[in-house]
C-alpha cells in the first residue's frame, strides 16, 4: 500500500486512493465543488488544487491517485493563492443574490469565499445575464447565473438516474446548465439535485423562501415513505415557528448511510411530509355523538373506551374483537399494541396488512411498492393473522357485515386503499364501538365512534424496521401535536387502566423489551443501534444485496 | 431522419477510426451538417443514435461549436472577419458594406436561404486582412468593388 505525506502527516492508504480521499482519512478538508464521493470524477472546478512535491504545477486532489512516496501540501501559500484565483473566476458573473438566494447559509460560495477568499474583487465589468427563476421541472427551480457549472447535477442524471435531462450548452461566459430542450428535469429522484448543487443554483420549489436555513434546525430520522426507510435529516423551524404559519417541518433532506440509500432519496419521501402539519391532523381525543365531534380529555377518552372494550369482551367474547393495526407504526408501538391486545385482552383476531388496491411505484434503485416503513418489523413481531391464528382484514371487515364483530380497533389505516368505499362503510356501520387510532383523519376515521390522537413520525422516538430487515431509529423533532401520543404510550395507558401495567417510559425500554421476547430481536438493544441501524437475526444481507441496483 | 447509403458508410468508418464510438462526434457531426444543411433536433438525435449517447450529450457539442450549423445557413456562406488585423486595414466599412448589399445584419440568413452573413474571430489570414471566407474559399485584400464582384458571381 502506498505511503504519502500530507501536511507532514504520513499515511498509508489503499492503491486507487485519491489525494482528496486520503486527506479526509486524517481529517483534511480539501475544498471541493464538483467532487462528489457517489458520483464520477470530472476535476472541472480546479478548487482543489494542491500542490505535490516534484510535481511542476499544482494538481486537483480529486482527481489525482496518490503513488508511494508523495508528498502533498494542502495549505501552503502557493495553493491559498491559486484557490482565491479560482474563487475569483468562478465570482466574476456570479450574481451576489445572498440575500434573496434561499442557498445563503448553506452555499459554498459564501462558505469558501470567507475561508480560502477574502479578496477584494477586481471585477468592474459588468456581469453576464443569465436566466433566473427558471422552473425546469416539478421541484426545481433554475438560477443560472447563481451556476458554478460543475456538472454534479448533470452527473446525478446521467449516472444515478441515467435519465439525461440536464447538460452544459454554449461557450465561454456563455455556457449555461440547462434541460435539453423540450425536456423537464422530472425524475423520481430530482430533488437529489438540490441537495449536491453546491451553490443557490437548483432551489426547491417547496422550500422556496420559507425559511432563512440558520433558523432550522436538524433532527436525524427515517423516511416513511416506503420499506426502503432512506435515511433522512428532519429539518425544523424551532427558531422562528411565528413566520412559518404553523408549519413546524420545513423540509426532509437525505442523511449517508452506505448500506440503505448512500447520499440519496426519492422526491415521493422528499415532499411526503406534509400530512404533519396538515389540517387534517388529530389533536385531541375525540368521540362521535349524534353525528358530531365532541372532544375529550384522555382521561375520559380511556376511561370510556376502557369500559366499553371490557363491556363488549364481557358480553360477546374475544371473537368479537378485531384489531388492525399498521405498519405505519413503529416496533415500539407494534409491540405495546402486542402486548395490550394479545396479554391484557386476549384478543386474537390482529392482522395488519391491508393490501393496497393500487399497486405503488417501484424501481429497482430506492423506491419500494410497499409504502409502509415497517412492514418487515410488522411480520417479525408477529402481528399477521396467521401467527396469531386470528381474522384477516378482509375476514373482520366481512364478519363486521355479517354482525359478528362487535368492536373494531383500527390504527392509521385508510381502509378505503384496500376495500371499496361502500363496503368499508357497511362493515364499520354493524359494529358497535370502532376506535381509530391515528395522526390525520382519513375517510375511516370519520367512521369512527372513537378517535385516539397519535404522534407523527417527527413527534416521537422509535424505530422502524425496513425491508431487508434493518431497523433503524427515528428521533423526536417536534412536540407532538395538540395532545397527540406515540402509539406505544397510548397502548401503555389502556392497558394500565384495564389492568395491566407496562413498565416502559421511553420508546428505549419498550424496544429493549420486545428485543428480549422476540427472536428476530434478540441481542438488539435500543442504546446500540446507532446512526446507521442495525440488522435483525437471521437478515446478515450483504450491502450489495440490501442496496439493490444501487452497487450494481 | 437518416443518412443516406454513402453518407452510412462514410459515417461507419469514422466511426470505426475511435476507440469508443462518442469521440467521433465531431467528424460525425460535420458529415451530418454536410447531409442535413443544418443540425436540427431531428439530426441530434439520430446522431445521438449512431453514437450510443443521449441527444442531450451531441447538444452539449453542437453548441459548444458555433462553427457547427444549429439553423439552416443559406447556399452562400459569408464569413467576414472582424479580428485585429483586419480592423486596422479597415474591414469595419468592409462589413458594414457586405451586411448592407445582402440585407442581412449579424447572423441572419436570407429567408430564400441564399445567403449567411457571419462575422468572425481570425481566420488566420492576416497577409491578405480585410479578408473573408466565402463557403469553402478565401478572399482577401477586399475593397467595396471587390464585394460587388464577388457578389455578382455568386448569385
Ligand atoms: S449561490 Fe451562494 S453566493 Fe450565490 S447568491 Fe446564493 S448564497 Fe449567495
Ligand atoms: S446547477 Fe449546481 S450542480 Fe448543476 S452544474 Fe450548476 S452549480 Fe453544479
Ligand atoms: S473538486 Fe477537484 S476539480 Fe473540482
Amino acid at each position: 500500500m502506498p505511503k504519502i505525506t500530507i501536511d507532514s502527516t504520513e499515511i498509508e492508504v489503499e492503491k486507487g486512493t485519491t489525494v482528496i480521499q486520503a486527506a479526509e482519512q486524517i481529517g483534511i478538508d480539501i475544498p471541493r465543488y464538483c467532487y462528489h464521493p457517489g458520483l464520477s470524477i470530472v476535476g472541472v472546478c480546479r478548487i482543489c488544487l494542491v500542490e505535490i512535491e516534484r510535481m511542476p504545477k499544482l494538481q486537483v486532489a480529486c482527481y489525482t491517485p496518490v503513488a508511494d512516496g508523495m508528498v502533498v501540501h494542502t495549505n501552503n501559500e502557493k495553493v491559498q493563492q491559486a484557490r482565491r484565483a479560482v474563487l475569483e473566476f468562478l465570482l466574476i458573473n456570479h450574481p451576489l443574490d445572498c440575500p434573496v438566494c434561499d442557498q445563503a447559509g448553506e452555499c459554498w460560495l459564501q462558505n469558501f469565499y470567507m475561508q480560502h477568499g477574502l479578496y477584494d474583487s477586481k471585477m468592474v465589468e459588468d456581469k453576464v445575464k443569465k436566466q433566473k427563476a427558471l422552473p425546469i421541472g416539478p421541484n426545481v427551480m433554475l438560477d443560472s447565473e447563481r451556476c458554478i457549472l460543475c456538472t454534479r447535477c448533470v452527473r446525478f442524471c446521467d449516472e444515478i438516474t441515467e435519465t439525461h435531462e440536464l447538460g452544459i450548452f454554449n461557450r465561454g461566459d456563455h455556457t449555461e446548465l440547462l434541460p435539453y430542450p423540450g425536456q423537464e428535469l422530472d425524475n423520481k429522484y430530482s430533488g437529489n439535485t438540490i441537495d449536491i448543487c453546491p451553490v443557490g443554483a437548483l432551489t426547491d420549489k417547496d422550500f422556496r423562501f420559507r425559511t432563512r436555513v440558520w433558523y432550522l434546525t436538524e433532527t436525524p430520522s427515517v423516511c416513511p415513505g416506503c420499506s426502503t426507510g432512506c435515511n433522512i435529516n428532519v429539518h425544523h423551524n424551532d427558531h422562528r415557528p411565528y413566520k412559518a404559519g404553523g408549519i413546524r417541518v420545513s423540509r426532509l433532506k437525505p442523511r449517508y448511510n452506505p448500506d440503505v440509500n448512500q447520499w440519496w432519496m426519492c422526491d415521493e419521501g422528499r415532499y411526503g411530509f406534509t400530512q404533519v402539519d396538515a389540517d387534517s391532523r388529530i389533536v385531541a381525543p375525540q368521540k362521535k355523538t349524534r353525528g358530531d365531534w365532541q372532544l375529550l380529555s384522555w382521561q375520559d377518552a380511556i376511561d370510556e373506551i376502557a369500559t366499553k372494550i371490557k363491556g363488549i369482551l364481557k358480553k360477546h367474547g374475544a371473537d368479537a374483537f378485531g384489531v388492525i393495526l399498521s405498519p405505519q407504526m413503529t416496533n415500539e408501538g407494534l409491540f405495546a399494541a402486542k402486548r395490550f391486545f394479545q396479554e391484557t385482552l386476549e384478543v386474537e383476531n390482529i392482522d395488519f396488512e391491508v393490501v393496497a388496491r393500487e399497486k405503488g411505484y417501484a424501481d429497482d434503485f430506492l423506491m419500494k411498492a410497499d409504502k409502509n416503513p415497517n412492514s418487515e418489523g410488522a411480520k417479525k413481531i408477529g402481528l399477521s393473522a396467521v401467527d396469531n391464528s386470528g381474522l384477516e382484514v378482509a375476514q373482520m371487515l366481512a364478519d363486521a357485515k355479517d354482525n359478528r364483530l362487535k368492536a373494531l380497533y383500527i390504527c392509521h389505516h385508510n381502509l378505503e386503499k384496500g376495500f371499496k368505499k361502500e363496503e368499508v362503510k357497511e362493515a364499520l356501520s354493524k359494529v358497535d364501538l370502532v376506535i381509530f387510532q391515528g395522526t390525520n383523519q382519513n375517510s375511516t376515521s370519520n367512521l369512527a365512534n372513537y378517535c385516539l390522537p397519535s404522534a407523527s413520525f417527527v413527534e416521537k422516538d422509535g424505530t422502524f424496521t425496513n425491508f431487508a430487515g434493518r431497523v433503524q431509529e427515528i428521533h423526536k423533532a417536534v412536540e407532538p401535536l395538540g395532545e397527540s401520543k406515540p402509539d406505544w404510550t397510548i397502548f401503555r395507558n389502556l392497558s394500565k387502566r384495564l389492568g395491566k401495567s407496562m413498565p416502559y417510559f421511553e420508546a428505549g425500554d419498550v424496544f429493549n423489551a420486545l428485543a428480549e421476547e422476540v427472536d428476530a430481536f434478540k441481542g438488539l438493544s435500543y442504546e446500540k443501534i446507532g446512526e446507521h441501524g442495525v440488522l435483525l437475526n437471521g437478515h446478515r444481507a450483504s450491502t450489495e444485496k440490501e442496496m439493490g441496483a444501487l452497487v450494481a | 431522419m437518416e443518412f443516406c447509403k454513402a453518407a452510412k458508410t462514410e459515417c461507419d468508418k469514422i466511426i470505426a477510426k475511435y476507440p469508443e464510438k462518442r469521440a467521433a462526434m465531431l467528424p460525425v457531426l460535420y458529415l451530418a451538417e454536410k447531409e442535413f444543411g443544418h443540425i436540427s433536433p431531428e439530426v441530434e438525435k439520430y446522431v445521438g443514435k449512431l453514437l450510443d449517447v443521449p441527444p442531450v450529450k451531441v447538444h452539449e457539442v453542437m453548441t459548444f461549436y458555433t462553427l457547427i450549423a444549429a439553423k439552416p445557413r443559406g447556399k452562400y456562406h459569408f464569413q467576414i472577419c472582424r479580428g485585429l488585423s483586419c480592423d486596422l486595414k479597415g474591414c469595419v466599412k468592409i462589413i458594414d458594406y457586405l451586411s448592407e448589399k445582402l440585407g442581412l445584419s449579424s447572423d441572419e440568413t436570407s429567408d430564400d436561404l441564399m445567403y449567411t452573413f457571419t462575422p468572425v474571430e481570425c481566420l488566420a489570414a492576416c497577409e491578405t486582412a480585410p479578408m473573408m471566407q466565402l463557403n469553402e474559399d478565401y478572399y482577401g485584400n477586399l475593397t467595396k468593388e471587390k464585394i460587388d464582384d464577388i457578389l455578382k458571381e455568386n448569385s
